[in-house]
């Protein structure tokens, strides 16, 4: 057997405290070359090299930990083989706010975590400066090294690591590399999860190894507004596996050895709920209110030719693959959880309010997440494990069937539009947009006009909000408010259009004086071919959007047979400003493709008695490879910005296909999901 | 409670369970083989999925009482290293999103590679057709499942 020294036995061996003295005989101590470099929290480099980057936003499937890398790897100079890049635990002390969603994440960490590794880089050169007695505006870095071309030395990272770290971090601004160098931000790159997930060994919440865990499933209210009464738990404490059982805030808890004794323990258990004030409520009557909500549209120019149009969007689940779930250990004076959160700092703040700890006492770890799409932005489901571990007095794995999760998230509200324009001599002249959402505690009728924030120019553009009152909660979705709003304003653009006599896709192009909008439109025109007629059978209709700092346009090509849309092409144009991961941006854009064409023709939330109705992925249809149009992804840079990606790529999909769903039928779309049996 | 043995990825296993217990939880929470996913428990979304003598079978249906002395493959078993060319493929295509439905869309389309070692669109559609991916990554599986059966990454 051969000892291996480490630095620190070293040292204490020889009774020597100078740490330049021990520098000196790196050597002799294998792998052991010293400290390791971490000039701030988001960096570090250890002397074999391996740079480590944490990503303090959540990866959910967005590509956050691959990008947020790549931008810090590019301003050092990193060899990318060696980067590791890892999720950071939620806290907000160390990495400010983590907070992920509303496409913000590489908008808003790009400058933060460019001086992050410049100023890391500008302590490596630095060390090599220094040790070879050369001026560090003489040195250059490359792919993981200093080099100094005059004398021809060279030096790895790894081997300057310890060199640099004793080193002071730079104060202020460091000078930034230039995008035109960039090396790494740009290049299509890989996930650097894909190895784990493929085999298996990508670790999401549920995934991970705690000693002496147990597992919880919680009986849930039936209905918005339910209270509970009592429960009787003689029959679910007789299945087998089944350790306990107690009320927790969201229902009653079934702790078992395993998830199945816990799933089979709530069967048995047997809860009274008193079904409040909602019971009767149901999607017709919220519907109602929403249309009563409708206020006054504002006149219309003399003369003008007026188009009238009313649509309704259903509440949306968010439907992440991966159920809600959390695991929690909470001790005496401390608590560990297991958070696939979208906010990583609110939770170690949630939790130590909860269990009245220190922040300082709270880790948050954070697994991959299994989808998020602004679900998991929420505390509920931390709440549960972290009741429920208190009380079973050890750590609790606990899970949302889907059904939990289905009918206990917070929806993409209902919504009703009242649309009205007017056009003269071809042109568009006013539009009013009246927006109404089922959501909150009172009904208020849509009342002042304020600015639409159209991308078109329409000399009055005009929207005015309301709301109906619903207990349904509710939350962001994929896009948030551009789901609804941009969705039906693109429908709408396409009647006024009808009623100017123009092309829809020239009507855009005419009435808009935005020109990265206009380029995306012009591309999606000549990649689709939109000029030139298409095979019989087939139809085809556009839309566009410009928010979170991009820009997209879609031509969506469907025909009718049997009663069923069948989905032939889908051409996404992109104007991402300037990509960080081009395969991200691909990868954004066909997944938001799949949600616009699943919410355009399958997925709705309905209300009865007060509670969901859906439950599962077979009565809340989403698209599946076989409902899978070619779907064909162009990306263009035309801003100096990256824009965000997550949110942008929806509003025009769902639009397109409603335009599409009209030209093939010569009716109006008036409700989505689309049914052919409702078109006006 | 009865006892089981059975044969996970090449080796016996021999696991306490309730004749009822779904094969998934078996894997999960007792053999600590956390490839395979909950997503409904319905066999609805496909995120469970494991091959048992070769064919995709959904894990969250499939009572442990019923497993015998079939061979069961997890996500852990279709190779040693992540060698498999759909694994390969997989990562080349930059497949995952999110990564949570991508195992068991792995193990439906080994299942579909024995029987049609040079799959059609048509036969994708059908063998992955039952499966959900909610980032939508339906695209590039496809690539990736051609990409493997051409033996190209
Ligand atoms: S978890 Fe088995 S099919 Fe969904
Ligand atoms: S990659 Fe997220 S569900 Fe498929």
């Amino acid at each position: 057997m051969t000892t291996h020294l480490s630095r620190r036995s070293f040292l204490t061996v020889m009774g020597v405290g100078g740490a330049s003295f021990a520098l000196g005989y790196y050597p002799t101590l294998g792998d052991e070359k010293g400290a390791s470099l971490e000039p701030n929290a988001f960096v570090r480099v250890d002397p074999d090299g391996t740079v480590t980057i944490w990503a303090s936003k959540s990866e959910m499937g967005q590509g956050i930990k691959t990008g947020l890398a790549m931008i810090v790897a590019e301003q050092m100079d990193c060899d990318w083989s060696k980067v590791r890049a890892l999720q950071a635990d939620g806290d907000g002390a160390k990495y400010g706010r983590q907070g992920t969603g509303g496409s913000g994440s590489t908008r808003g960490m790009m400058q933060q975590l460019s001086q992050m590794g410049a100023s890391a880089r500008a302590m490596l050169v630095e060390a090599a400066a220094t040790e070879w007695g050369v001026d560090k505006s003489t040195c250059r870095t490359e792919n993981g090294k200093v080099i100094h071309d005059a004398s021809g030395k060279s030096k790895s990272y790894g081997d300057l690591a310890s060199a640099a770290a004793k080193l002071t971090v730079p104060a202020g601004q460091v000078p930034l590399k230039e995008r035109k160098d960039f090396s790494i931000v740009g290049k299509p790159t890989l996930r650097v999860d894909n190895h784990d997930v493929v085999t298996g060994t990508a670790v999401y919440a549920q995934d991970v190894q705690v000693s002496g865990a147990a597992y919880g499933v919680i009986s849930r209210r039936p209905a918005f507004g339910a209270t509970l009464k009592s429960f009787d738990d003689a029959e679910a404490r007789k299945v087998p596996g089944v350790i306990d059982v107690f009320r927790v805030t969201s229902g009653v808890c079934v702790i078992g050895e395993n998830t199945w004794a816990a799933m089979k323990g709530r069967e048995a258990l047997k809860c009274d709920w008193d079904m409040g004030p909602n019971a009767a409520l149901n999607t017709a009557e919220l519907s109602k209110r929403l249309r009563e909500s409708v206020g006054e549209h504002p006149a219309m120019p003399e003369g003008a030719k007026v188009v009238d149009a009313t649509y309704d969007f259903p509440f949306l689940a968010h439907y992440t693959m991966e159920p809600m779930n959390c695991v929690a250990d909470v001790r005496a004076d401390s608590c560990t959880v297991w958070a696939p959160s979208q906010s990583p700092d609110g939770v170690q703040s949630q939790v130590s309010r909860m269990l009245s700890l220190p922040i300082g006492s709270v880790t948050v770890k954070v697994p991959l997440l299994g989808g998020g799409f602004g679900r998991r932005g929420a505390g509920d489901f931390v709440s549960d494990a972290v009741e429920a571990s208190k009380q079973a007095k050890r750590p609790v794995k606990l899970l949302w069937t889907r059904d939990d999760d289905m009918r206990n998230d917070g929806y993409r509200p209902m919504s009703h539009h009242a649309m009205r324009g007017a056009v003269i001599d071809g042109k568009p002249v006013a539009f009013n947009h009246q927006f109404i959402k089922a959501q909150g505690g009172s009904t208020r009728t849509a009342g002042t006009p304020g600015n639409a924030g159209l991308t078109y120019r329409i000399p009055s553009a005009t929207q005015m909000n309301g709301n109906a009152a619903s207990p349904i909660p509710t939350g962001a979705w994929r896009s948030v408010d551009h789901s609804q709003v941009s969705v039906a304003v693109e429908c709408f653009i396409d009647e006024m259009a009808q009623a100017a006599g123009k092309d829809p896709l020239q009507f855009r192009r005419e009435n808009t004086s935005d020109p990265r909008l206009l380029k995306v439109l012009e591309v999606v025109e000549e990649k689709s071919g939109w000029s030139k007629p298409l095979a019989t059978g087939l139809s085809r209709g556009v839309a566009c959007f410009n928010g979170y700092g991009g820009r997209t346009a879609h031509v969506v090509e469907l025909s009718i047979a049997d009663g069923e849309v069948k989905l032939h092409r889908v051409v996404c144009v992109v104007d991402c400003g300037y990509a960080i991961n081009p395969k991200s941006v691909e990868a954004q854009m066909q997944g938001a493709c799949v949600d616009g064409l699943s919410t355009a023709l399958f997925a709705e939330i309905t209300i009865e008695n007060g509670g969901v109705v859906q439950s599962n992925p077979l009565d809340y249809k989403w698209t599946r490879m076989n409902h899978m149009p070619k779907v064909e992804v162009y990306v263009l840079e035309n801003d100096p910005n990256p824009a965000g990606m997550g949110e942008t790529g929806y509003p025009g999909v769902p639009a397109a296909v409603a335009n599409a769903v009209t030209a093939a039928t010569g009716k109006r779309v008036r409700k989505f999901p689309n049914r052919l049996d409702e078109l006006v | 409670m009865p006892e089981y043995t059975i044969n996970v990825n090449g080796q016996q296993k021999k696991v306490e369970a309730v004749p009822d217990m779904p094969l998934l939880w078996v894997l999960r929470d007792l053999l600590g083989l956390t490839g395979s996913k909950y997503g409904c428990g319905i066999g609805a979304c496909g995120a469970c999925s494991v091959l048992i003598d070769g064919e995709e079978m959904r894990s969250c249906r499939f009572p442990i009482s019923d497993v015998g002395a079939a061979k069961v493959t997890t996500i852990e078993g279709l190779s040693k290293d992540g060698s498999h060319p759909l694994q390969e493929a997989w990562i080349e295509h930059d497949v995952p999103q999110c990564g949570y439905c991508q195992t068991g869309n792995i193990m439906a389309a080994a299942g579909m590679l024995r029987s049609k070692p040079n799959p059609t669109d048509a036969d994708i559609d059908e063998a992955l057709g039952s499966h959900v991916c909610r980032c939508g990554t339906y695209t590039r599986m496809r690539e990736a499942i051609k990409a493997a059966a051409r033996g190209v990454k």
